[in-house]
């Protein structure tokens, strides 16, 4: 899941109007913006489902630090606690909360390779509801959340406009750029166009 | 690639649009504080 994690994001400043825009879209994603590197090292990775169809979805993936549930509380910690020096407890809770909803987002949709601990320390079951294995409904329900998100972003940018003033093209501009970037992204996963 | 792309458009593009708006301050830690500077 890509475009999702966007999409909740948007929805999240329809209710955080204080929260910036790019930091909530940062926090949305920094989970995996973690994993490349350790991706990268070998120190996490992807192995393709046998038999599975394709790129979305089809990936088991271990992101055993990362995506362990200690380890994205941990993640969580971090990221507010940097953006409560810049912004304030209140700012910092919203961040750290999204932070974590990547988590819980990518429960429904992995396949069962999502540990509690760090390194799977204890060998404890691994978590996912696996979604992904019906591709298509995880595709409708990331568009959904990427529609809904990119409505109730729109939705609150006029609104913030009609009492603040400001520009009305840009709220519009702003909405419309989520919804097509969240779109685009979306298409891109799922038809694994440019890698 | 399609994270790296979604990364670069939703956190730089859709944020520079967005940090246009007249939000409120980031800094305010309280409801009632930003409803008061959205009425002000």
């Amino acid at each position: 899941m890509i475009a999702g994690h966007f999409g909740f994001a948007a929805a999240v400043k329809s209710r955080a109007h204080q929260v910036p825009l790019w930091a909530l879209m940062l926090a949305t994603v920094w989970l995996d913006i973690v994993f490349v590197p350790l991706f990268l090292t070998g120190i996490e990775r992807i192995e393709q489902v046998p038999g599975a169809q394709g790129t979305y979805g089809a990936g088991l993936i271990f992101a055993d630090y990362t995506h362990s549930l200690l380890g994205a509380l941990v993640l969580a910690v971090l990221f507010g606690t940097v953006a409560a020096f810049a912004w304030g407890r209140r700012t910092a809770i919203v961040l750290g909360a999204v932070v974590f909803s990547h988590w819980l987002l990518d429960l429904v949709v992995h396949r069962a390779d999502m540990p509690l601990l760090p390194a799977n320390v204890g060998h404890f079951p691994r978590f996912g509801f696996g979604l992904w294995r019906v591709p298509t409904a995880a595709m409708v329900v990331e568009f959904f959340i990427v529609l809904v998100g990119s409505y109730l972003y729109w939705r609150a940018a006029r609104q913030t406009v009609a009492v603040g003033g400001g520009s009305l093209r840009r709220a519009n501009l702003a909405g419309a750029l989520i919804l097509l970037f969240g779109f685009t992204v979306l298409v891109l996963d799922v038809t694994g166009a440019m890698g | 690639m399609a994270f790296i792309l979604g990364t670069i458009l939703f956190v730089v593009v859709a944020g520079w649009v967005d940090a246009g708006l007249p939000w409120p301050d980031p800094k305010s830690d309280s409801i009632d504080e930003n409803m008061r500077e959205n009425r002000s």
